[in-house]
């Protein structure tokens, strides 16, 4: 028995050194950024390039936080990603849900046409997408953004949430229906705690999308004041002849880190109902 | 009869404020597109262009030359290349990340999720200055370290591709991972223990219980990042391609080839017929794909 | 579910409807000027004071906007969501002209305003012998040195003896001399120097051959004691870090070599040995255009503002907040700009820098000679297979934007 332990012992500081060396390696550019942004000198290239600053100094965290319109930019993006994972969501769980346990005509056409039309290659989708908000008066507004954030991401949110969907056993949502459950029920009570895992993913990812997407926003609004995170790291290092290196290599990781955070805590949701409910398929 | 009408209503009731947005962010520009392609819309002709028919298309023939002909192999080794070994690194760690007495697996997995969570051009650009770069990048600094030349990575073809397809792992494998550790949730725990019981194995487990589990789960995660893997155009274009930035490969997706050969004419008319065109290759590829996927 | 789904299209409605109700009302405003730039802040907040002094009764709004050139292509002419005027180099305005969505400037401004303009500034806002742009200053490469490492002596005059000195300068992760050999905008310097051009007036591109060769296969030796990375970072970094004793650059460098305590030194161009010509670089002109419809709505208010821009004081006043060199020659008798080290080197090489061509078939050329110069210095392919693929790609460019 203790022998067994040990060995299980051994293997799980193995498994824990390979996944210390993994994040290290994944971070490897992250910290160079990190050093860059903690050095008082103005290069994002060195020759003599070490993790450990040697002229430390926090001022370009200072500049990002209140010299840019970061504040401003902060309350842009988590505006747009609230709303657009809210909406996504909203429009993606009732048409996933009918598209995974309804059959009615056009359903297979449909969702084979989706996946095609979502692989045409969007470089000049811009300028159709202009001549459809002109008209609406939505250029250089929010609720423009918004609705082409979540446009773009539909077939994602829809595809994705049908896919788990239709892994959830009908039994239950059956005997749910019998006690008398109506539809909204069985899909808020039954359906949705247990494609917790999925309806994560899908909220993570389009919460990222929106969070790293730049083009549309820099196209559509301008003003630095309208822009998202995003845009306004783009308008950092966009000439280069003004460019701080250390000043967006600071703003670049100040602005992952509440993704980091909201990842970090979401990760207790990720399991699903279906293997505490103990449901046999 | 009537009834099955009215259940046909009520699912596309349900289902229309997805598929309206759809139909006006996705399909409207591929339509719009596909109109603009018949015209004559460029430079000279902004907004007085009028519908010149199929001219377009038989200018674009050519740019279907040589040259694009291995650019759309070598997108096709890249479309490989990448989802393969995106999917068996994925999944490898997002089991190994399952393991029940890894004790800082969340610390592990946010870690792994960073390059995730930058916006992607920032890490292109971190990967192209901080690490390839010939003469301060970290790669060369160790190459000095250890007595090597310093060698330019980003110069010759094959290496070019090598280059991109680590920085496209590193950029694309936290989705995959995030997906695939959501799959994992879902799979019954009880069947391993019964697999147990029966003396399967790791690999036995993961073939018979863990992956069929999980197809059709991540199969729709997967589909679309085999699409966006193909028409891949940042990776490429920031590392070896930018303009006043070339690091002299010639290692082409047909994104960035037709970037370079149509795109910048600022001729939409003849752009949107490449584009099509495109489109219509990426179907057909599709489609066969498919075709093999049934008979599976 | 009834409720459900009227919930949805409520929300649908709302958000078209809060879009729909408050749009456009800017436009009617006559006095208010919206600009677009890309620029840094020293020259805006120059601008925006000068600006608010010189004609108080307008209100002049400046709005940065990062992908302008894009931007400007989707909203045309639209007033609704156009500026009325943007600030940016010339050589875009073959583009935005062809468009049709700049008014031509000579009949908004006062006669004589452009008198004493230098001739290579009015020569590059003009397309089509019609004037675009009003130039406000503009940008050209310099040869510029670190006299820690190299002397004032030893500065070359012409490109052989800077040759002899990067054989002798470089080596031991050191550089004598470094560019961004392979980017166009650099290159053009070399191949003026031999007499060639990228493109004619016309749009014929490369006209003179021959001369383009040789300044490859001349300019090859120079890359051979270059770094094999052709990007501006890199070549600025060299520079500042002191690992290169001289180098090509723009103005804007010149802050940051500062920063870094750098004792600068600029100098006029090399001379070719073999033509006797001086490298000959591009020049920016920046300046503020005018779009159609702000010409036509708003006529008095364009014409005010661009009064106040021909005056000289704007132009010193730019030269001294971030070392522009101003496009009105009267700017250069002030004394403070007459003592301004870079703003003189900038005017001396106006005389001989050559206008970035602002034709509309220039916008593929920058990608043509980009993998043309890629071909030569970093990927090795011979000069007469790689200019006859640019060649022919750049044909095949320019008709397809036709």
């Amino acid at each position: 028995m203790s022998k067994r332990k040990l060995k299980e012992g051994a293997g799980l500081t193995a498994l824990n050194l390979f996944f210390i060396l993994l994040c290290f390696i994944t971070l490897i550019p992250i910290l160079y950024a990190l050093s860059v942004s903690l050095n008082a000198q103005n290069s994002l290239l060195s020759s003599d390039f070490s993790f450990i600053p040697k002229d430390f100094t926090l001022d370009n965290y200072k500049e990002v936080l209140f010299g840019e319109n970061i504040t401003v930019w902060f309350r842009n993006t988590i505006f747009l990603a609230v709303v657009t994972v809210f909406l996504s969501l909203l429009i993606a769980v009732p048409a996933a849900y009918c598209f995974s346990r309804r059959r009615f005509p056009g359903r297979k056409l449909i969702l084979k046409c989706l996946v095609l039309l979502n692989s045409f290659p969007a470089i000049l989708s811009m300028f159709a997408i202009y001549r459809l908000l002109r008209p609406m008066g939505l250029i250089n507004r929010q609720s423009g953004l918004i609705l082409v954030y979540t446009g773009t991401m539909a077939v994602f949110s829809l595809w994705n949430t049908k896919g788990y969907f239709d892994t959830i056993p009908t039994e239950i949502e059956e005997a749910a229906r019998i006690d008398g459950a109506s539809d909204i029920q069985v899909v808020t009570k039954i359906v949705l705690p247990l494609a917790k895992p999925s309806i994560i993913t899908t909220a993570l990812q389009v919460l990222i999308y929106v969070w790293n997407e730049y083009i549309y926003a820099t196209t559509f609004m301008t003003g630095e004041d309208q822009y998202t995170l995003a845009a306004g790291l783009n308008s950092l290092q966009a000439t280069e002849m003004t460019g701080s290196w250390p000043v967006f290599a600071a703003a670049a990781i100040t602005v992952s880190i509440p993704v980091l955070i909201i990842f970090f805590l979401c990760q207790r949701y990720m399991t699903s109902g279906l293997t505490a409910g103990g449901v046999k398929g | 009869m009537k009834n099955r009408k009215r259940d046909t209503l009520v699912s596309y009731a349900w289902s229309a404020p997805s598929l309206l947005l759809i139909g006006l962010m996705v399909v409207f520009p591929i339509l719009y597109t596909g109109y603009i392609s018949l015209t004559n819309m460029n430079v000279y002709h902004w907004f007085d262009f009028t519908i010149v028919g199929l001219e377009n298309y038989f200018r674009a023939l050519f740019v279907f030359d040589s040259g694009f002909l291995s650019a759309l192999l070598a997108t096709i080794a890249w479309t490989v290349v990448n989802m393969v070994l995106q999917l068996v690194i994925a999944f490898v760690l997002a089991n190994l990340l399952n393991i029940k007495k890894l004790r800082f697996r969340k610390l592990y997995k946010t870690i792994l999720m960073f390059p995730w969570a930058m916006p992607g051009y920032v890490g292109i650009l971190l990967w192209k200055t901080g690490m390839f770069n010939t003469q301060f990048g970290l790669l060369n600094q160790w190459m000095e370290k250890l007595g090597h030349e310093a060698v330019r990575w980003l110069s010759s073809d094959v290496s070019a591709f090598i280059c991109c397809t680590v920085v496209n792992l590193w950029l694309a494998l936290p989705f995959m991972i995030m997906i695939m550790d959501g799959a994992l949730q879902s799979i019954d725990r009880s069947y391993y223990e019964s697999a147990r019981l029966d003396g399967a194995g790791a690999i036995a487990q993961a073939r018979y219980i863990t992956i069929p589990a999980m197809k059709p789960i991540i199969a729709p995660a997967v589909i679309i990042t085999v699409f966006t893997t193909f028409k891949q155009f940042d990776v490429v274009y920031l590392l070896t391609q930018q303009a006043g930035a070339k690091t002299g490969s010639g290692f082409h997706t047909i994104l960035t080839y037709a970037y370079e050969n149509a795109f910048i004419t600022n001729n939409y008319g003849y752009s949107s017929a490449i584009s099509i065109i495109i489109f219509i290759l990426l179907i057909l590829f599709s489609a066969k794909f498919q075709l093999k996927e049934d008979n599976a | 579910m009834k409720r459900f789904l009227s919930i949805l299209l409520c929300i649908c409605l709302t958000l078209t409807l809060v879009g729909c109700g408050s749009q456009g009302v800017d436009s009617k405003n006559a006095n208010k000027l919206v600009i677009w730039h890309d620029k840094e802040d020293a020259v805006i907040d120059a601008l925006q004071a000068y600006l608010t002094a010189a004609v108080p009764d307008l209100e002049i709004v400046f709005e940065k906007k990062t992908s302008l050139t894009d931007s400007l292509k989707l909203v045309g002419n639209d007033p609704s969501a156009a500026p009325d005027l943007f600030i940016f180099a010339h050589d875009k305005i073959g583009v935005f002209a062809e468009m049709g969505i700049l008014a031509p400037i000579e009949s908004l401004l006062e006669e004589n305003a452009l008198a004493d303009y230098l001739p290579m500034t009015l020569d590059a806002a003009t397309y089509k012998d019609t004037l675009y742009q009003l130039p406000l200053y503009f940008e050209t490469l310099l040869f510029m040195y670190n006299r820690r490492y190299m002397q004032d002596e030893e500065v070359p005059a012409t490109t052989d003896e800077l040759l002899e000195y990067m054989q002798n300068n470089t080596g031991r992760g050191r550089y004598g001399f470094v560019e961004q050999h392979s980017t166009a905008y650099y290159s053009a310097a070399w191949i003026h120097g031999f007499g060639g051009s990228i493109i004619d007036e016309n749009g014929v591109p490369f006209p003179d051959a021959q001369a383009v060769k040789d300044a490859l296969n001349y300019h090859a030796q120079f890359v051979a004691l270059m770094p094999g990375e052709t990007e501006y970072n890199t070549v600025n970094t060299l520079f500042l870090e002191g690992k290169a004793d001289a180098t090509i650059g723009g103005p804007w460098m010149v802050p940051s070599a500062r920063a870094a305590e750098i004792d600068l030194g600029i100098a006029p161009m090399p001379t070719v040995d073999a033509t006797g010509k001086p490298l000959a670089p591009y020049s920016g002109v920046q300046g503020i255009h005018v779009l159609k419809f702000a010409a036509e709505q708003k006529t008095e208010a364009v014409k005010k503002l661009l009064a106040a821009l021909t005056a000289p004081e704007i132009g010193i006043d730019l030269a001294l907040a971030s070392g522009c060199a101003p496009a009105n020659a009267l700017c250069y008798d002030d004394e403070r700009v007459a003592n301004d080290e870079l703003v003189q080197a900038m005017r001396a090489t106006a005389e001989i820098a050559i206008p970035m061509p602002n034709i509309p078939e220039m916008d593929v050329m920058w990608t043509v000679v980009g993998n043309l110069l890629t071909d030569v210095n970093l990927s090795g392919k011979g000069i007469d297979e790689s200019f006859d693929a640019a060649l022919a790609q750049a044909n095949q460019l320019i008709d397809a934007m036709k």
